[in-house]
C-alpha cells in the first residue's frame, strides 16, 4: 500500500492531461446540446432569406430596367424610374420602410438566445458538475463550445448579411447615375446589417450573452442583460462612434461628389476665414441677403441660401464620409467588434477556469 | 380506527375545498416568484418613459412654435417647421423599435410562469398545495396580466402623447411632417399597447405549458407575436371597418389612405399614381421622377396631386381614394384591443385547461 505509485487520475483542474481528448469530439457534444437553438436560427434566417429573395428579385429587375432605359429623359424611362422610386418610399422593406429597422433586432436576439444558455444552463441545472469534471478539462470544454458556436453563427449570419446587402443594393447608388433615381447612403440604418457587420454584431451579442450567463448563472436574466447591453452598445455606435472611424473629409463644394450617397456629418459656414455659423444660416442673414421668396419649396433650403450668401463672403463647409469608405468602415466596425468578442470570450473562459468546481 | 371520520386532507384536485384559501394570499406568492421580471419591466418602461418624455416635450414645443408662427410661409416660419421636422428625425427609428417592447415584456414575463415550474420540477410542490392547481395558475396569470395591462396602458398613453404632434390635423398645410395616427404608432397607444402586451404574455404562458422549457417558450412566443403583428398590420387592420371611397382629391392629410385608383368613363383605368408618361402627355409641367405617394414623408413639398387631377380631369380621368378617416382612430383602437383581449382570454383559458388536465 505504501509503495503504490500508480499515477492518480489526472486532476480535472490540471491543464496538462497525459493524453488530451481530441477537440473534434467537442463538436458532437456542442451540436447535441445546442441543436434546438441552432435549428431555430437556421429556420428563422432561412425563412427571412426566402422572403428577402422573393422581394429582391423584382426590385433588382425594376432597378436594372430603370438604369438600362435610354434615353433617360423619355416618358417611358420616367415611368420605370417612378416605379422603382415608389418601392423605396411606400414598401415595408423599402429603403425608408420600417422593415430595415426591425431587422436590427435580429443579431441581438440570435446572439442572446444562443449564447446565454451555453454556460448559464449548465450552472442553473447543476450539470456543470458533471460536464466540467470530464477528462476534456473544463476550460477546453467552455472554449470549444464557445468558439464552435461563434464560428457557426458567424458563417450563417455572414451569408444572411450578404443577402441583406444584395437586397438593398439598388437603393445604394454606386451605379450609373440616372436622373431622379432614388438613392440612399449605404451608411444609413442598414450599415450594421451587411456581410461584415451582421456577423460581427451577432458574435458580439453571443459573447456578451456567454459572459452574462457565467456571471448571472441563470439563463433568462442573462438573455435580458444581453439585450440591454447590446442595445446600449448599438445606440452608442450608431450615434457616436461610427462617424469617427476615419477623419471626415471637408469640402466647400456645394454639391458633394456622389451627392446623395455620401454621409454628411456636419455643415458650417465661414466668413473671411472665421467661423460664422453652423448648419443653416440664421434668419437675419437670410432676410438681409436672400430675397423674400428664396425659401424654395421642394429643395433643401441650405443649397439655395448658400448660393445667395456666397457673393457676400460666406463659404459653406461640409464634412462628410464618402461612399468609397463603405468597406474600410465595414472592416473597422467588424474588427473592433470581433476584438471585443474575443476579449469577452477570453474573460468567460478565465472565469470558468477560476470558479471553484 | 374504524369510526374515525375526521376529514382527510382536502384533495388538491378538488375545487370545492371546505375552507378555500383566500385569493389574496396568491398575490404575495406571485410577487415573490416574478419580482425580477416585474422590476425589469418597470426599469425598461421607466427608462423609455423618461426618453419619451424628453423628446415628446421638445416635439410639443417645436410643434406649438411652428403652428403659432405667422405669416405662414415666411422664412421665419419655415425655420420653425424645419426644426419641428428635425425632431421627427430623432424619433423615427426608436419609434419603429418600440414595436418590439410589448413582445419582449409579454414573452419574458409570461413564459416562465408555468415553464419554470415544469422545468425545475417545483410544480410538484406548487400544484399540490391546498390552494388547488387551477386556482394557483389562474391567480398568477390574472394578477400578472393585470399588472402588465396597467403598466402598458400608462406607457401607451405616454406614447400617444409623445407622438401626438406628428399626427395633428393640418400639419401638411404648414409644411410639417405628418402621418395618420392609424399607421405609425397605432399599435402602441393606450388601448393597443396593453392589448398586445397581454397577447404576448398569454402566448408565452401557453407556449410554456406546451413546451415546458422557458427559453424555447420565449422564442416561440416571440415568433408567434411577430407573425400575428405582421398579419394585423399588413392584412387585418385596414379591414376593421369598410373603407370610405371618395373622388374628392382633398382627403385630410391625417387620413389613412388604403388605396388609390383612377377610372376613365366609369371604367377602371389604373391603380396608384398616374404614370409619368400619362402626366407628360396631358399635363404641361416638367415631371420629375420623384415619387409623390400619399405617404406624406416630407411635408416640405406640397403634393402636386391636385394639379395632376386637374389636368387629367378634362380627359375623363377620375381619381378615387379609399381611406379610413382619422375619426375612426378610437373605434379601431377598441376593435384591435377587443380581439386581442379575447384572444388573450382564450389562450389563458386553454393554458388553465391544460394545467388541470395534466396528470400531476
Amino acid at each position: 500500500m505504501t509503495a503504490l505509485t500508480m499515477p492518480a487520475r489526472p486532476d480535472a483542474d490540471g491543464d496538462a492531461s497525459p493524453r488530451p481528448i481530441p477537440w473534434r469530439r467537442m463538436a458532437g457534444v456542442t451540436w447535441r446540446q445546442h441543436r434546438a437553438a441552432l435549428a431555430s436560427v437556421a429556420v428563422l434566417l432561412g425563412a427571412l432569406a426566402v422572403w428577402l429573395w422573393r422581394m429582391g428579385v423584382p426590385l433588382h429587375q425594376a432597378y436594372a430596367a430603370a438604369v438600362a432605359c435610354h434615353p433617360a429623359a423619355s416618358a417611358a424611362c420616367q415611368d420605370l424610374v417612378g416605379g422603382f422610386n415608389s418601392s423605396a418610399d411606400g414598401h415595408f422593406m423599402g429603403s425608408k420602410g420600417p422593415g430595415g429597422v426591425l431587422l436590427q433586432v435580429l443579431p441581438a436576439l440570435i446572439g442572446a438566445f444562443v449564447g446565454a444558455p451555453v454556460l448559464a444552463r449548465e450552472l442553473e441545472t447543476g450539470t456543470f458538475r458533471f460536464a466540467w469534471t470530464q477528462g476534456f478539462v473544463r476550460w477546453r470544454w467552455a472554449l470549444g463550445k464557445l468558439v464552435l458556436l461563434a464560428v457557426v453563427l458567424a458563417v450563417a449570419t455572414a451569408a444572411f448579411g450578404a443577402l441583406v446587402a444584395w437586397y438593398f443594393q439598388p437603393y445604394g447608388g454606386a451605379s450609373p447615375q440616372v436622373p431622379g433615381l432614388f438613392e440612399n447612403s449605404p451608411f444609413g440604418d442598414l450599415f450594421s446589417l451587411r456581410e461584415v457587420t451582421f456577423p460581427a454584431w451577432t458574435v458580439a451579442a453571443f459573447a456578451i450573452a456567454a459572459l452574462a450567463g457565467m456571471l448571472i448563472r441563470r439563463v433568462v436574466p442573462a438573455i435580458v442583460a444581453t439585450l440591454a447591453v447590446y442595445a446600449g452598445l448599438a445606440f452608442a455606435t450608431a450615434g457616436l462612434l461610427r462617424e469617427h472611424y476615419l477623419t471626415p473629409l471637408v469640402t466647400t463644394a456645394v454639391s458633394l461628389p456622389g451627392a446623395s450617397t455620401a454621409w454628411v456629418i456636419g455643415q458650417w459656414s465661414t466668413l473671411n476665414g472665421r467661423f460664422a455659423y453652423a448648419g443653416d444660416p440664421p434668419l437675419n442673414l437670410v432676410n438681409q441677403y436672400c430675397g423674400s421668396n428664396s425659401g424654395a419649396k421642394g429643395g433643401p433650403p441650405g443649397a439655395v441660401f448658400t448660393q445667395c450668401l456666397a457673393p457676400h463672403g460666406y463659404v459653406q463647409w461640409t464634412s462628410y464620409q464618402p461612399t468609397s469608405r463603405l468597406w474600410p468602415f465595414q472592416w473597422i466596425e467588424g474588427g473592433w467588434l470581433l476584438a471585443l468578442s474575443a476579449l469577452l470570450i477570453a474573460v468567460t473562459v478565465w472565469l470558468v477556469q477560476r470558479r471553484a468546481a | 380506527m374504524t369510526a374515525l371520520t375526521t376529514p382527510s386532507l382536502p384533495d388538491s384536485e378538488d375545487d370545492a375545498d371546505p375552507r378555500p384559501l383566500p385569493w389574496r394570499r396568491m398575490a404575495g406568492v406571485t410577487w415573490r416568484q416574478h419580482r425580477a421580471a416585474l422590476v425589469g419591466m418597470a426599469v425598461l418602461l421607466g427608462a423609455l418613459a423618461v426618453w419619451l418624455w424628453i423628446v415628446g416635450a421638445s416635439a410639443h414645443h417645436a410643434w406649438a412654435a411652428a403652428t403659432a408662427c405667422r405669416p405662414v410661409g415666411s422664412a421665419d416660419c419655415q425655420d420653425l417647421a424645419a426644426a419641428f421636422n428635425g425632431t421627427w428625425d430623432a424619433m423615427s427609428i426608436p419609434a419603429v423599435l418600440l414595436q418590439v417592447v410589448p413582445a419582449l415584456i409579454g414573452a419574458f414575463t409570461g413564459a416562465p410562469v408555468l415553464a419554470r415550474e415544469l422545468e425545475t420540477g417545483t410544480f410538484r410542490f406548487a400544484w399540490t398545495q391546498g390552494f388547488g392547481r387551477r386556482r394557483w395558475v389562474l391567480a398568477k396569470l390574472v394578477a400578472l396580466a393585470t399588472v402588465l395591462a396597467a403598466a402598458g396602458t400608462a406607457f401607451g398613453a405616454l406614447v400617444s402623447w409623445g407622438f401626438q404632434p406628428f399626427s395633428a390635423l393640418g400639419n401638411q398645410d404648414l409644411g410639417l411632417y405628418g402621418d395618420s395616427p392609424l399607421v405609425g404608432q397605432f399599435s402602441l397607444r393606450e388601448v393597443t399597447f396593453p392589448a398586445w402586451t397581454l397577447t404576448a404574455f398569454a402566448a408565452g404562458a401557453l407556449a410554456g405549458m406546451l413546451i415546458r422549457r422557458v427559453v424555447p417558450a420565449i422564442a416561440a412566443a416571440l415568433a408567434t407575436y411577430a407573425g400575428l403583428a405582421i398579419a394585423a398590420a399588413g392584412l387585418l387592420r385596414e379591414r376593421y371597418l369598410p373603407a370610405l371611397v371618395t373622388s374628392n382629391p382633398n382627403v385630410p392629410g391625417t387620413a389613412w389612405i388604403i388605396g388609390q385608383w383612377w377610372t376613365k368613363g366609369g371604367r377602371f383605368a389604373f391603380a396608384g399614381n398616374p404614370s409619368p408618361s400619362l402626366v407628360g402627355q396631358f399635363c404641361n409641367f416638367p415631371q420629375s421622377g420623384v415619387s409623390k405617394t400619399g405617404g406624406g414623408l416630407s411635408g416640405a413639398a406640397p403634393a402636386p396631386a391636385p394639379t395632376i387631377q386637374q389636368c387629367l380631369a378634362p380627359h375623363g380621368y377620375v381619381q378615387w381614394t379609399s381611406y379610413q378617416p382619422t375619426s375612426r382612430l378610437w373605434p379601431f383602437q377598441w376593435i384591435e384591443g377587443g380581439w386581442l383581449l379575447a384572444l388573450s382570454v382564450l389562450l389563458i383559458a386553454a393554458t388553465i385547461w391544460l394545467v388541470h388536465r395534466r396528470a400531476a
